[in-house]
């Protein structure tokens, strides 16, 4: 059970933590004004400063009770947190996996096991599913349109 | 009445059958993406921006902008009959859309909402065929200074009259900017904000951050609450089609002012969803019948479709006449014109007189398209809502992974894709609004190069900004737009010092 509080400063401290490392990324370019006008870190050192001002008034805004939003006390249920789970883990594993298996191989998988490992469809129709997606990627991708998707080291030791 | 022959000049360009053919192919892709939940116009547009690369710039647009039209619609067709809004922008019109639909009307349901929708929109072209041009006359005399003051107004009505909390705008507005600056610098050539990641020097694009955002952070957002697709039929009865439409006209007053609230929104860069969400809460405040709003209203359905086409079409004036867009795929759209080698904004109306005309010929026919096709498809993507979501869902994961590599061939654009998701997830559940940090991200260079260019010129000092009449109102206008918000909240308090401060919206109450 995560509260509304929790992901309120969660957010607010994500969206703070990227405004101080502008902060800081812009100083390397140097601030302020030089011969050749403006300096290129000027402008990122403004964003991320008031990136870090917002993010800490969204933090307060967030905590204080006084925000009529906090009655809402609970953001995302048990069971909610384990459907996005179900949904976003998977998608995870499917983008790490790409790199070693490829592109079709990858998706062909992620499809298979999304919907044959929590029983949502039988074996052989999510075996046709993974199948028929991993054939119309390469149909439309390295056919149609001569987009060469990623093919996996895997493939790549295999001699493809 | 110069606007009327180049107009007529754009329809001997739109009415042609490869256009024709495009048109069709747009809507109903668009119709697609609006009816699944997680694909929206913002994603789908941008899923086919690579695929344009080797069209002609109007042929282009004609394809894109009609998967707009069909995107608005569809997010109607599943708002009405499933209370599934396909679009954040239709979210307004499952109020009394659905209701409605329940109670065994759903073809009049659906009818006044593509009728009301089309005279949204058709308000929205009308604007632009004599408006934009003439905007863009005006602009040709900007400098840099005005450009930023432009920008400036922009963004600051985000603030003002976006509806959402304005800190929360004002960080998403701020992050769009920061995001837009990674990679080389135009002006000075030095490589900025890359976090020690050399491959960041190509910078983030759009395509990357609407497909985690829209996309990804959508989709989170539908799996948590599980679909009811309980739909009423959706069988068309083509005589209460023509009656409902034929009914429209006595709610005359409710289209004209939801017309009016839409363009207003659209051009000043506030959106369709903000316009839909305005004109339903001030049609439910002053329509006689407000407080059977809710429960299958007729005005109800009219105000947000209105307001909500009319905003859509609206936002493409700002962007072809001032390179500024008016909605999440609106800037969008601006990024694929750039792309194709395009500089949005009024030199197009003087070096790219087909193109514009062409584009906004082919608005008048691809709405009469989008409204003829989406009432003929209607069962056919109702029968689509019934797969079920684990079908759809790792599907649409893997679109918006392939369209997020396929835009530069790079596999770290992929793993941001996936952060923007998380990013888009929470930004959504939290009432952060997207729209901004898309613009930002979109034209953030634009206006930072205005700014750089303007202190160039003045060698340094914030009085160019206040040089000529012009752009000090237009500076001015935006501080009081920012101001707005504190102003508000300090007339509440000051008429009930007592009552505590609230930081809801006008959204987040519908919502909640």
């Amino acid at each position: 059970m995560i509260s509304r509080r929790a992901l309120e400063l969660a957010t607010a401290v994500l969206t703070g933590g990227f405004g101080v490392a502008v902060v800081v990324q812009s100083l390397d370019n140097g601030i302020g004004w030089s011969s050749a006008g403006v300096d290129a870190g000027t402008f990122p050192l403004l964003t991320g400063t008031i990136i870090v001002l917002g993010s800490l008034y969204n933090l307060v805004r967030g905590v204080l009770p006084v925000a009529s939003l906090a009655n809402v006390p609970i953001a995302i249920t048990q069971i909610e947190l384990r459907r996005l789970a179900g949904l976003f883990v998977p998608a995870a594993i499917f983008v790490a996996a790409i790199p070693l298996a490829g592109m079709y191989v990858a998706s062909a998988l992620y499809v298979f096991a999304v919907l044959a490992i929590p029983r949502h469809q039988s074996v052989p129709r999510a075996l046709v599913m993974a199948a028929a997606t991993a054939l119309a990627l390469y149909v439309v991708f390295e056919r149609m349109f001569q987009v060469s998707l990623p093919h996996g080291a895997l493939a790549a030791a295999l001699g493809f | 009445m110069d606007n009327l022959g180049e107009l007529l000049h754009g329809f001997s360009i739109a009415v042609t059958v490869p256009h024709l053919v495009l048109m069709v192919v747009g809507v109903l892709l668009g119709i697609l993406v609006g009816v699944l939940p997680g694909l929206g116009a913002p994603n789908g547009v941008s899923l086919l921006l690579p695929l344009t690369f080797g069209m002609q710039p109007v042929s282009a647009i004609i394809l894109l902008s009609s998967m707009y039209w069909g995107a608005l619609f569809g997010g109607s067709v599943t708002s009405i009959l499933f209370n599934i809004p396909g679009e954040p922008s239709s979210v307004a019109t499952t109020f009394d859309g659905y209701p409605m639909a329940r109670d065994g009307r759903p073809t009049t349901a659906l009818a006044t909402a593509f009728g009301s929708a089309a005279f949204g929109a058709l308000v929205g072209v009308i604007l632009i065929t004599f408006l934009a041009s003439w905007v863009a006359q005006v602009a040709l005399a900007f400098g840099p200074a005005e450009y930023f003051a432009v920008y400036f107004l922009a963004f600051a009505s985000f603030v003002g009259m976006g509806g959402a909390a304005p800190i929360k705008t004002v960080v998403a507005l701020a992050i769009g900017f920061s995001i837009a600056a990674i990679g080389i610098d135009t002006v000075s050539g030095s490589v900025r904000l890359t976090m020690g990641v050399d491959e960041l020097v190509k910078g983030v694009s759009f395509v990357v951050a609407v497909m985690g955002l829209f996309g990804i952070g959508e989709l989170l957002v539908a799996v948590e609450e599980e679909f009811h697709a309980r739909a009423v039929s959706s069988k068309i009865d083509w005589r209460e089609v023509f009656r409902a439409v034929g009914r429209l006209p006595r709610h005359s007053v409710a289209l004209l002012r939801s017309a009016a609230i839409g363009c207003w929104m659209g051009i000043t860069p506030g959106g369709p969803t903000a316009a839909s969400f305005m004109s339903y809460g001030i049609a439910r405040r002053f329509s006689r019948r407000g407080r059977y709003f809710g429960t299958g209203e007729v005005e109800g359905i009219i105000s947000p479709e209105t307001a909500d086409h009319a905003a859509g079409t609206s936002a493409l004036l700002p962007m072809l006449s001032l390179g500024i867009p008016g909605s999440a795929t609106a800037a969008v759209m601006m990024g694929g014109l750039m792309i194709w080698g395009l500089n949005p904004g009024p030199m197009l109306f003087v070096d790219q007189k087909d193109f514009v005309w062409g584009l906004i010929a082919s608005m008048y026919v691809g709405n009469i398209v989008a409204v003829a096709l989406v009432l003929l498809t209607v069962p056919v993507f109702a029968a689509l809502m019934r797969i079920p979501f684990v079908v759809i869902a790792p599907l649409i994961v893997i679109i918006c992974v392939v369209g997020a590599y396929s835009v530069s061939n790079s596999y770290l654009d992929v793993v941001m894709m996936l952060g923007f998701g998380i990013v888009g997830y929470l930004f959504k559940k939290l009432f952060y609004p997207l729209a901004p940090l898309v613009l930002a991200i979109v034209i953030g260079d634009k206006a930072e190069d205005a700014f750089r260019q303007s202190m160039l010129m003045s060698k340094g000092s914030l009085g160019i900004f206040f040089a000529n009449k012009l752009v000090t109102c237009l500076i001015v206008a935006g501080v009081a737009l920012l101001l707005l918000p504190l102003v508000l909240q300090l007339a509440r308090l000051w008429r009930k010092p007592a009552a505590p401060a609230t930081e809801t919206t006008a959204q987040e109450k519908v919502i909640i």
